[in-house]
């Protein structure tokens, strides 16, 4: 029975070419993308998922609430962990301390390495944690003493290459030249998806060799340092809200008085395991890798369930549309003795096989999509996953629901055909049935349409945003960073001075970040104002002379520093308006006090954004570099070139990183960054958002257009009769396919109406997110509903130009 | 007895208006009888084949099949009697496109829960005995209106049914092709298949042991 039923199956799609094309193109579409997002969830949702007792592991991170808005850190500090450690509320409380050594060395081999990552200092209780594999070493009293250290068998293999774990255990490696280690255990990295990314964990004593001996030893209340992390595994009975109550009460017993006055407050919150890989206010360990975001997850996830849903409703209107063509076949079998519930199963099982088909080959095209959308997916997720047990499960689920969702109705319909009407060729397609495609059809194309809308708001945003006009000068600007070990502010001088003899070059200036960065620098300030006192933050950027120049920002008033160590500030104007001056001249010659010093305004520069568009502009002030050569904010050598083209870049370039490494001994440490790259990174996710709206928007018109052309097929079919008798009495090709075209355009029409509010208050509430931005204009509707109208008419014409051009005769002579 | 109907009436409702199909109809058919419908078209000849086949329903009176009142039977019950005793032979054949020959002589066999091995055996007999083996892996399409219809009989045929309700079996075939499909009636009535057929041709309906005429929805002379 069921062969027989697949053989019929088989025989159908065959005979029905074009249907079975449109079907199957359109479910794979839907089931590829439902396949790989799937995958991409799966992926991201098993992070850290496998340590024992992972649900009960929090990290304690620091919020901070400030009159500026809401700050987050993913560390605590110093003092936190003591004041934990015996409230029997937690099983283990584990810190390390997170720094990079600038060098380790075996100096048995010779073997140096410079800056080596994720290296942290820690003691037994992360091991009793987090559950490593030993490989070799004793398991017990873990990194008690101080300058012992547990490797990774990664890591080991870098710094001990060619030596099993076991033959490793108690040799030497030398931290920054002075701190010697013994090597105690090797440990297996973890074979299964984290973000704990730890390759060497030193004992926490040995901190007191370091730099960091003053900090450590302080432990200080009052200074939060997202290096120092904190983690709990809470007991199985323990109550979170009491939990979180202790730690309040901590907060407010070491309260800063400081703080108070300038509105600051602080709150330690425990962040479960499983958030740290989604939760971008705190971060992961590993800065070069994307952090998942749930908010873009859930939208591929709707991207998916859309155009999955696109599918089955092409399926849907197609099969339902087609039925008087089955409707013989299904009369001859219920008169043979068959039952509905008979016929709904052969019906449902045609529907499974043609998805199946759909599967077979989105499996195949995933392979490919992944690759495609390589700036979605995860680096290390590959096809392999399609194998575990879950996904497996999943797809078949899938596959279930989708086969359901597409096939009952149609099932239903044809199942219920009146067998003696259907054999008497009676068949009269029911007024319901076709309003039910008519609405099915809307649908599809309101989707559609929805995309084409959004995606033209979207690209007319990140076109504002990308050609705004930064109020400085972005193009043609590059800014190379001094190599983390030689900070010194006289390698600077020498690179900058070596650097003018290149023709190419036409500005230097020695500063911090450039104008605008992703990052801020900002300290609070005080100023008196006659009887009134004003205390809040201020954002800084630190140049020399030339800086102001370089990046072409605009004076207003004033001058300039005289110097690039002198205590004065140049400030912007919505600092100037905060302060509470009416035009630039009046807030020459004032003051500020920053700490112990009072500071002088002594020039007022224009507004430039600092930050992507999203943000507003925040008081600012340029400064020299008045701290010191220990605590030096210059970083940065900025270049501006003569020309903006492109010509002579490549050689400018060489010329400009070979100067570097004729100063600089750490050339490997050479970064160059130019400005309008920069402004581009600000947008990365935005640009996420749009490629991905074009994609969506592609498929979705590919579907519902599909969709479309086979229900215009099959109009047309049945009215070929219809379009020969006309024809005969006289009614051109024009007329003809005006009189097709009419029943569709219709729709789109309807279509367009709904979507038009839908996607303005979509794209409306996308666009709060941006301080500045364009207005949704009137013509984009226009544009994309006259779009969509070409896109259906094209499709519509394909197959009713056809019929209106059809000799008559043809059609009419058979009857 | 093998079917009595007592005062059977259909009536349905067009356009508002009732029109009566079949009215208060009363007949006796024994096995082994051969009877033939006849008169003008509308008369109501295929709506009591079809209320027969329990393909429609009468919407008055009493249906009684094999003993059994098919007219207060549930649908699943019916379904069941009509799978069992009822063969059916259409006017256009009404062969599954897409199946072949054996597939479709096979399908009643499904819809029965026939097992494979016996089905294979049972649909090997019909074609051999209706001579088209070399034609049991044809489609539909690919054969002349006379043995589309050899194809249909040997269908209606191979669940063994009691009864054979033909609906205008030869109305699409030549004289010659009909004479054959008649001579093939007569002789399946002679193993002790009931027939109950509509025709339009005296000369078919000659083949019957009796005729039934119909006019209105009634019938006229027995």
């Amino acid at each position: 029975m069921i062969r027989n039923y697949f053989k019929i199956a088989w025989r159908n799609l065959m005979k029905h070419k074009v249907f079975s094309l449109i079907n199957i193109i359109g479910l794979t579409i839907g089931l590829s993308a439902s396949f790989v997002i799937g995958l991409m969830i799966y992926y991201d949702a098993t992070f850290d998922t496998f340590h024992k007792d992972s649900d009960r592991i929090y990290r304690v991170v620091t919020d901070f609430k400030s009159p500026d808005g809401e700050f987050y850190n993913s560390g605590i500090t110093l003092g936190l962990e003591e004041a934990i450690s015996e409230n029997s509320n937690f099983e283990t409380v584990s810190s390390f301390y997170i720094e990079r050594p600038s060098k380790a060395e075996n100096k048995a081999k010779n073997i140096e390495f410079k800056w080596p990552n994720f290296v942290i200092f820690t003691n037994q209780n992360y091991f009793n944690l987090f559950e490593y594999k030993f490989l070799a070493g004793n398991e017990q009293q873990l990194l008690t003493n101080p300058n012992e250290v547990i490797l990774t068998d990664k890591r080991a293999a870098d710094y001990f290459p060619n030596l099993a774990p076991s033959e490793i255990i108690g040799k030497t490696l030398v931290y920054n030249d002075s701190i010697n280690t013994t090597v105690t255990g090797i440990v297996e990295n973890f074979t299964q998806r984290t973000d704990l990314v730890f390759q060497e964990f030193i004992s926490q004593p040995t901190l007191l060799q370091t730099r960091l001996k003053q900090e450590i030893t302080e432990k200080n209340w009052s200074s939060t340092n997202s290096n120092s992390q904190l983690y709990v595994k809470i007991s199985k009975t323990a109550d979170l809200t009491i939990i979180q109550k202790r730690l309040d009460d901590l907060v407010k017993e070491h309260q800063d008085e400081e703080d108070l006055k300038f509105g600051q407050e602080q709150k330690f919150t425990l962040q479960p395991l499983v958030d740290i890989h989604f939760n971008e206010n705190y971060g992961t360990y590993d800065w070069t890798k994307t952090q998942a975001s749930k908010s873009l997850l859930t939208n591929l996830a709707l991207v998916a369930l859309f155009l999955l849903l696109l599918g089955c409703i092409n399926f849907i209107n197609l099969n339902t549309a087609q039925a008087s063509q089955r409707a013989k076949e299904i009369g001859i079998r219920k008169t043979l003795g068959s039952s509905r519930k008979q016929l709904v199963g052969q019906f449902m099982g045609e529907t499974f096989l043609l998805v199946v088909i759909s599967a077979v080959l989105s499996l195949l095209l995933s392979n490919w999509l992944i690759s495609l959308f390589s700036d979605f997916v995860p680096e290390d997720l590959s096809f392999e996953l399609f194998k575990t047990p879950i996904i497996v499960v999943g797809i078949i689920l899938i596959l279930l629901i989708v086969t359901f969702l597409s096939g009952f109705y149609p099932a239903l319909i044809l199942s219920k055909f009146n067998t003696v009407s259907v054999l008497k060729n009676h068949l009269t397609v029911g007024d319901k049935k076709v309003k039910l495609r008519k609405f099915l059809t809307v649908f599809q194309f309101t989707i559609a349409q929805i995309f084409i809308i959004a995606t033209l708001l979207v690209g007319k945003q990140i076109n504002y945003l990308l050609n705004k006009d930064m109020g400085f000068k972005t193009d043609a600007i590059v800014s190379v960073y001094s190599p983390r070990g030689e900070r010194e502010i006289s390698k600077k001088e020498l690179y900058a001075e070596k650097l003018r003899a290149i023709p190419e070059v036409k500005e230097i200036s020695i500063g911090g970040q450039p104008p605008a960065s992703f990052s801020t620098h900002s300290s609070g300030f005080t100023y008196i104002d006659g009887e009134k006192e004003i205390n809040s933050d201020l954002q800084f950027i630190y140049g020399d002379t030339n800086y102001l120049h370089l990046f072409e920002l605009k004076l207003l008033a004033g001058r300039k520093i005289r110097n690039d160590t002198i205590k004065e500030l140049v400030i912007n104007e919505t600092f100037r308006s905060f302060l509470g001056f009416k035009n630039p001249d009046e807030a020459i010659g004032k003051s500020i006090v920053i700490g112990e010093n009072s500071i002088p305004i002594v020039g007022v520069m224009a507004n430039f954004y600092q930050r992507s568009l999203k943000n507003d502009i925040k008081p600012m002030a340029l400064s020299g570099d008045w701290y010191g050569p220990e605590r030096s904010q210059f970083q940065a050598v900025h270049i501006a070139f003569q020309s903006a083209t492109s010509e002579n870049l490549k050689t400018t370039l060489s010329k400009i990183e070979n100067t570097y490494k004729s100063v600089y001994s750490e050339g490997e440490d050479y970064r160059l960054v130019f400005m309008d790259e920069t402004i581009q990174r600000f947008y990365n996710r935005e640009r996420k958002v749009s490629k991905l709206l074009n994609w969506a928007t592609g498929l979705s018109i590919l579907i519902s257009c599909l969709g479309l052309l086979g229900l215009v097929i099959y109009t047309t079919n049945r009215r070929v009769k219809e379009i020969g008798v006309r024809k005969v009495l006289g009614a051109s090709l024009i007329q003809i396919n005006s009189l097709l075209c009419k029943e569709f355009l219709i729709l789109v029409v309807i279509a367009f109406v709904i979507a038009s509010p839908i996607a303005w208050f979509g794209v409306n509430n996308w666009l709060q997110d941006f301080a500045y931005k364009t207005n949704i204009s009137f013509w984009v509707f226009l544009i994309s509903g006259f779009a969509m109208i070409c896109f259906a008419l094209l499709v519509i014409s394909f197959k009713t130009l056809q019929a209106a051009s059809a000799n008559p005769v043809d059609s009419l002579r058979s009857e | 007895m093998l079917l009595r109907l007592n005062q059977a009436s259909r009536i349905i409702k067009s356009g508002g208006k009732k029109v009566t199909l079949l009215d208060t109809i009363n007949l006796d058919v024994k096995e082994g009888e051969f009877i033939s419908l006849m008169g003008p078209s509308g008369s109501g000849k295929s709506t009591l084949l079809n209320c027969i086949g329990m393909l429609d329903n009468f919407t008055d009176g009493g249906y009684v099949f094999l003993e059994e009142p098919v007219h207060s039977m549930k649908e699943r019950d019916r379904s069941k009697l009509y799978k069992e005793y009822i063969g059916f032979v259409f006017q256009a054949y009404h062969l599954i496109d897409e199946l072949t020959v054996q597939e479709n002589i096979e399908t009643p066999l499904l819809y029965k829960n026939v097992k494979s091995s016996e089905r294979k055996a049972m649909v090997a007999d019909m074609l051999d005995r209706f001579n088209i083996v070399g034609k049991k892996d044809l489609f539909p399409a690919q054969l002349s209106g006379g043995q589309q219809q050899l194809v249909g009989i040997a269908r209606a045929l191979i669940s063994k049914p009691k009864l054979i309700l033909a609906d205008e079996p030869t109305g699409n075939l030549n004289s010659k092709q009909g004479i054959e499909i008649m001579e093939l009636f007569s002789e399946l009535n002679k193993e002790g298949v009931t027939i109950i057929q509509a025709t339009h041709s005296e000369s078919n309906a000659a083949y019957g042991s009796q005729i039934i005429n119909l006019l209105d929805g009634r019938i006229v002379t027995e």
